[in-house]
């Protein structure tokens, strides 16, 4: 009793302390509109480097550790360096930036209790008036609908890179009846992306499958929603344009070999095998394996894998396995790139990129940035006017091409690099095998 | 009165138990027939990998076996030192001996050997100073002391693994072929498989005569049976424990090179792993050698045919199979296939 | 030993430390007021939690404080609370969101009527989820509490390990989609008082932080009744010597079960809470670190100590929350490059074991389990070799 009694004591004596302490210094406060920064566990320190003080902030929702690390700090790179090249203002308004991270350092990917962490905490604050991110789709599946609930009509969510498509539209037989509505509980948008949605890549990867001469192929996913709807919507379209799919299952990111599911696709004979999913969920292992059990990925039975493994990561981690190995992206590759992209990947490389291979993902930051910039600076600094303007962008030979957004926040009327793809072929490095647009009667059974 | 009741009311509550262990058991017997008959070759070759790997589960359960036996204590930081000890190896084996594909056969042995050289030592002093500074003090705590303890220790070997290693999996060229050495109509056996076998069989062997045949061995059964009777014979019982320990280390540093070999391994794959390892001392019989290897190859098995046949719930599902194995051995036969009611050394 | 405890009991009624609890508690209610000027302060204002953190760090108070009747009150180590916690969050998922998007069954819910799928109100889904875990708990229990204890603590890390993989899992159960696989189910809807939807406030934060300190202070009443219970009193007894208990006439099972059952309703309520407040259940949520970390708070605090529990539960989940990531942005400032967050699981494994070494009865030990652990329990000790039913306690009679 008596040590429970002086704990007691010794607490309600400390908050006391505290009590007196904080009314004395509350009239120190220097008064309202003033931004306060997001939590430092997840976000670094508050940036601006503009004139006076900031009026709002915009943040960046990225798994900033792990085999994405390379991309995901390139668009961050490209979204910081728009704001400076706008002196940290878009139109009246100052703009301060914080980059959070949705990773965990022990997992190294993203992390659903990370993403709910940062989405409350961007609805909690007042000033964030715009996010850009996620990078996987999963992490957006959680944020969306925490900013659309967020005070004053929900905050801007832009994304460079996530491609489940039922976070903006429902494809029959593809989402359940409640996706997207179940993302925005308030009925009304948030969320748009620069990135077209996996039944562009789905139909890419099927007429690749198809030029390839590809038959049979065995789908397999890791159930998340970025590595499920990139194995749905190509299963759909590769029975569209005439490829068998011997089977379709998942694959355990925690178990330490697959040699008995790869004895079980070598039993159906199917001669491609597609990972749907990221290089992070044990994606190496999947390979080596693979390799062992069916043979090199240029001999019978080829590999293929979407831009969850388009990374050099891949081929570093798996070593000879990855060689012969074709992995999709959306874009073109950053050499294609033209006209106004060109430029800026000219000035990235002279400015804060400088001495390293500029990856798409930073002109995707650059674009998200750019909109989400112009959204604000077009508005009356409202929450709900800067969605409206993001939903009215119009995009006129901008860095991924012409192009606006539906109602679903989709790109739509797009041409150049935002509705093409590349794909490429592993050697010791990524290299470019084919670059072209899917047919649109292909994206469209991607996604039926 | 009351005393014959509850008897009663045992015996019939525990044949109950027993029927539908059997129950279960004969199902699954008649499903793995019914599955070897549909497509031979798949299944045997399926059934080899799961040895395979099996195998490889048992070199790990062994160690948690062996220190089961003689303190009764489930040392949950096993698996950590093991995937330590692992990643260590892949720093000798690439970093130190510079072995890649393109070294000749001799210089890898040598290379292999030279690596076991430095882990096996390395790891049983390591696990002897675990003993000595977490485990020892608590001999005569509570029982759940030094297994809340042990889950600590676990913690904070993954951490040093984090630490030392990072987030990314380690992995080293494919020495050994995964090629197959022998083909019988169809059903392949890989060299790999070969020398995993090669491995553990001999592990096991000497592991069985040391703990039956030499002094060494008999102290550590009569220290498992009685300590304090142990103590009176002379038998130095604090050395004897250091000892287990010891062994159980070297144990870990050889299944960590040769997991390293098959597969990728990073700071976390000590904690999936261990508890597979666990769950198959137990489903052999926890402080049973022999035991332990069975449950593995066991355990090795149920997860090849769940992941490698047609019409069984997939490999997402193996993990959860494997826990409802644990939970299914320790409900209906705690002592395990080869347990006897009372675990001994061995 | 029921002397000692009545003594106890009134000297707890009469004693003064009452009136510093309440003024504890009216200091912690009125904390949303106090922490912007707090956070301002010189050198410790960046130490102090926000109020999201305190929501969360009472939710997980909760937890340890469920956690803490089993191990601390009945002395059977439960390695696998985490499953708890996830039947907690994912009734919630069922029982007020979306997520059976074919059934529109509305029960005094806060969301507008025409929304498909199951909505409760939310309070009373809090009750549900308890009442449901506390089903699991059982049901767990009944095949597993005779097993000897560290056999017991293997088979409900076992569970620990099933259950989250089973939610990941079950998106497709015969073709039903149960758990809603990876995707978790999100949106579980808000708290609500009145029509006050309290996600939809601009101080929702601090809604739920009162709602939580509610949620606390409710845990912890039960937490002293049931200690000086009679039910309590059987736990004290089966842990300290199991043998003596049941030939004293405590029916073993019956009272393991209870304690097994209880610890796992709070779990479910704060499972169900916290899964309100972040709007969904996910499956990566539910992994095997989170049991020990409840587990560390509760060795930390010391076992079967509320107060010590208390004490343990908001110094680890604030260190969670906030702490470590200001203590490793201090390092980081400093010049060394070290993020003590990547360690966190190494760090209470760290204070587990210093914890069992050095301080076994935790920083404010329970009276009782000081005397257990000083002058030892007449419980088999760890050491001596059990020569009849090793392996289970199947032998003992129940009646």
């Amino acid at each position: 009793m008596t040590a429970k009694k002086s704990v007691l004591a010794a607490l309600g004596l400390l908050i006391a302390a505290l009590a007196l302490v904080a009314t004395g210094c509350g009239g120190d406060d220097d008064g309202g509109g003033e931004v306060t920064a997001l939590p430092s566990s997840s976000c670094t320190g508050l940036e601006y480097e503009g004139e006076g003080d900031p009026d709002y902030l915009i943040a960046t929702d990225f798994p900033m550790q792990g085999s994405s690390r390379t991309q995901t700090e390139q668009i961050v790179a490209a979204v910081r360096f728009e704001l400076e090249q706008r002196g940290w203002k878009a139109g009246d308004y100052n703009i301060a930036l914080q980059v959070c991270d949705d990773a965990t350092a022990q997992a190294a990917k993203w992390d659903s209790a990370k993403c709910s962490q940062n989405g409350n905490a961007y609805a909690a604050n007042d000033a964030v008036v715009g996010v850009i991110g996620t990078f996987n789709s999963g992490c957006a599946a959680i944020i969306i609908p925490l900013l659309n609930e967020a005070p004053d009509g929900g905050i801007a969510m832009m994304s460079p890179a996530n491609t489940y498509p039922c976070l903006t539209v429902n494809l029959p037989g593809g989402c359940d009846a409640s996706e997207p509505a179940k993302y925005y509980p308030t009925g009304n948008r948030n969320y748009a992306r620069v990135a077209p949605a996996d039944d562009y890549q789905g139909a890419f990867v099927a007429e690749f499958m198809q030029k390839q001469g590809i038959k049979s192929v065995y789908i397999l996913n890791d159930k998340e929603a970025y590595g499920l709807g990139i194995a749905t919507t190509t299963r759909k379209a590769a029975e569209h344009v005439g490829i068998e799919v011997a089977g379709f299952e998942a694959w355990d990111p925690k178990a330490s070999s697959y040699e008995a599911l790869m004895r079980k696709i070598q039993g159906t004979n199917a001669d491609a095998v597609f990972l749907g999913g990221l290089i992070d969920e044990n994606g190496a292992q999947v390979i080596k394996d693979k390799v062992a059990v069916l043979g090199p990925n240029d001999g019978d039975v080829k590999l293929l894998a979407p831009d969850g493994f388009t990374t050099q990561a891949t081929i570093d981690e798996a070593g000879g396995a990855a060689r012969g190995m074709f992995m999709s992206v959306a874009g073109v590759p950053i050499d294609a790139f033209t006209g106004t992209a060109a430029e800026y990947v000219q000035q990235l490389q002279e400015g804060p990129l400088a001495g390293k291979p500029i990856d798409p993902y930073a002109i995707y930051g650059a674009q998200s940035a750019q909109i989400v910039l112009d959204a604000i600076a077009a508005s009356d600094g409202s929450r709900e006017d800067i969605i409206a303007k993001m939903f009215e962008t119009e995009v006129e030979n901008g860095l991924l091409g012409d192009f606006g957004f539906n109602e679903n926040g989709d790109p739509t009327n797009a041409s150049g690099a935002v509705v093409g793809f590349t794909m490429y072929v592993a050697t010791d490095k990524l290299e470019t095998s084919d670059n072209f647009s899917p047919k649109p009667e292909n994206v469209t059974a991607a996604g039926a | 009165m009351a005393t014959a009741t509850a008897a009663l009311h045992r015996i019939r509550g525990s044949s109950l138990i027993d029927a539908i262990g059997l129950l279960i058991l004969g199902l699954v017997v008649i499903w793995v027939v019914v599955k070897f008959a549909q497509d031979p070759t798949r299944f045997l070759n399926v059934t080899v990998l799961g040895a395979r790997n099996g195998a490889i589960y048992g070199l790990v359960a062994l160690g948690y076996t062996l220190v089961y036996g003689i303190l009764q204590l489930i040392n949950f930081a096993h698996g950590d030192v093991f995937a330590l000890s692992g990643l260590v190896a892949s720093t000798m084996i690439i970093s130190v001996f510079g072995l890649d594909t393109t070294t000749g056969v001799l210089l890898i042995v040598i290379g292999l050997v030279g690596t076991l050289a430095v882990t096996i030592p390395l790891f049983a002093v390591v696990n002897a100073t675990i003993e000595r500074i977490a485990y020892k003090p608590l001999r005569n705590a509570p029982r759940l002391a030094p297994l809340i303890t042990a889950v600590g220790v676990s913690f904070i070997v993954q951490n040093i693994s984090l630490a030392l290693y990072g987030v990314d999996f380690e992995s080293v060229p494919n020495f050994i072929p995964r090629t197959d050495a022998v083909e019988i109509g169809g059903v392949g056996i890989g060299w790999n498989t070969i020398a995993v076998f090669l491995i553990v069989i001999p592990v096991l062997l000497v592991l069985t005569w040391f703990v039956r045949s030499t002094r060494q061995g008999k102290a550590m059964r009569a220290v498992a049976q009685d300590r304090e009777a142990s103590a009176m014979m002379g038998i130095d019982v604090n050395r004897t424990i250091s000892v287990t320990f010891v062994i159980a280390g070297g144990l870990a540093a050889v299944a960590g090179l040769v997991y390293l070999l098959q597969f990728n391994i990073r700071y976390d794959t000590g904690f999936q792993l261990g508890l597979i390892a666990f769950t198959a001392a137990v489903l052999g019989g926890i402080g049973n050698l022999t035991g332990a290897v069975l449950g593995a190859l066991m355990i090795g098995m149920v997860e090849a045919w769940n992941e490698g046949l047609d019409g069984t719930p997939g490999g997402d599902w193996t993990r959860s199979m494997i826990f409802g194995i644990l939970i299914a051995t320790l409900v209906f036969r705690p002592q395990g296939i080869l347990g006897e009611r009372t675990p001994e050394g061995a | 030993m029921s002397e000692a405890l009545s003594r106890q009991v009134q000297r707890a009624r009469t004693d003064k430390s009452w009136w510093v609890a309440g003024a504890l508690i009216a200091l912690g209610l009125a904390y949303p007021f106090i922490v912007d000027p707090l956070r301002d302060l010189p050198l410790i204002g960046d130490f102090v939690p926000g109020v999201s953190s305190m929501v969360v760090m009472m939710i997980f108070t909760t937890m340890a404080l469920g956690l803490n009747v089993v191990v601390g009150y009945a002395g059977l180590l439960d390695l696998g609370y985490v499953a708890f916690y996830a039947a907690g969050a994912y009734v919630a998922g069922w029982l007020a969101s979306l997520h059976f998007e074919d059934i529109t069954f509305h029960l005094g819910s806060a969301v507008s009527g025409d929304l498909p799928g199951i909505h409760f109100n939310m309070w009373l889904v809090l009750v549900l989820a308890g009442c449901f875990t506390t089903l699991v708990g059982i049901v767990i229990g009944l095949p597993t509490l005779r097993l000897r204890g560290d056999y017991l603590a293997i088979v409900t890390l076992g569970f620990g390990e099933i259950v989250p993989q089973f939610v990941r899992n079950a998106d497709s159960v015969g073709g039903f989609d149960l758990t809603g696989g990876t995707f978790g189910i999100a949106p579980i809807d808000s708290l609500a008082i009145g029509g006050v939807v309290f996600r939809q406030e601009s101080n929702k934060d601090d809604l739920y932080y009162w709602a939580a300190i509610g949620l606390v202070l409710f845990t912890v009443f039960c937490c002293i009744r049931l200690r000086d219970s009679r039910l309590g009193r059987a736990w004290v007894a089966i842990r300290e010597d199991e043998t003596a208990a049941a030939a004293m006439g405590v029916p073993l099972m019956r009272t393991k079960t209870w304690s097994y059952a209880i610890g796992a309703f709070f779990g479910g309520v704060a499972g169900a809470f916290f899964a309100s407040y972040r709007a969904g259940a996910f499956p990566a949520d539910f992994f095997f670190q989170f049991s020990v970390f409840l587990l560390c708070m509760v060795i930390l605090g010391g076992m079967g100590s509320i107060w010590g529990v208390l004490a343990g539960a908001l110094i680890l989940s604030y260190l969670d929350r906030e702490g470590l990531s200001t203590i490793g942005s201090k390092i980081q400032e400093g010049g060394l490059d070290f993020d003590p967050t990547k360690y966190q699981f190494g760090i209470y494994g760290l204070i587990i074991v210093v914890m069992m070494l050095l301080r076994p009865t935790g920083l404010i030990p329970e009276r009782r389990h000081k005397i257990e652990l000083e002058e030892g329990v007449h419980d088999t000790p760890f050491y001596d070799v059990q020569t009849e039913g090793a392996m289970t306690d199947r032998d003992r009679s129940d009646d």
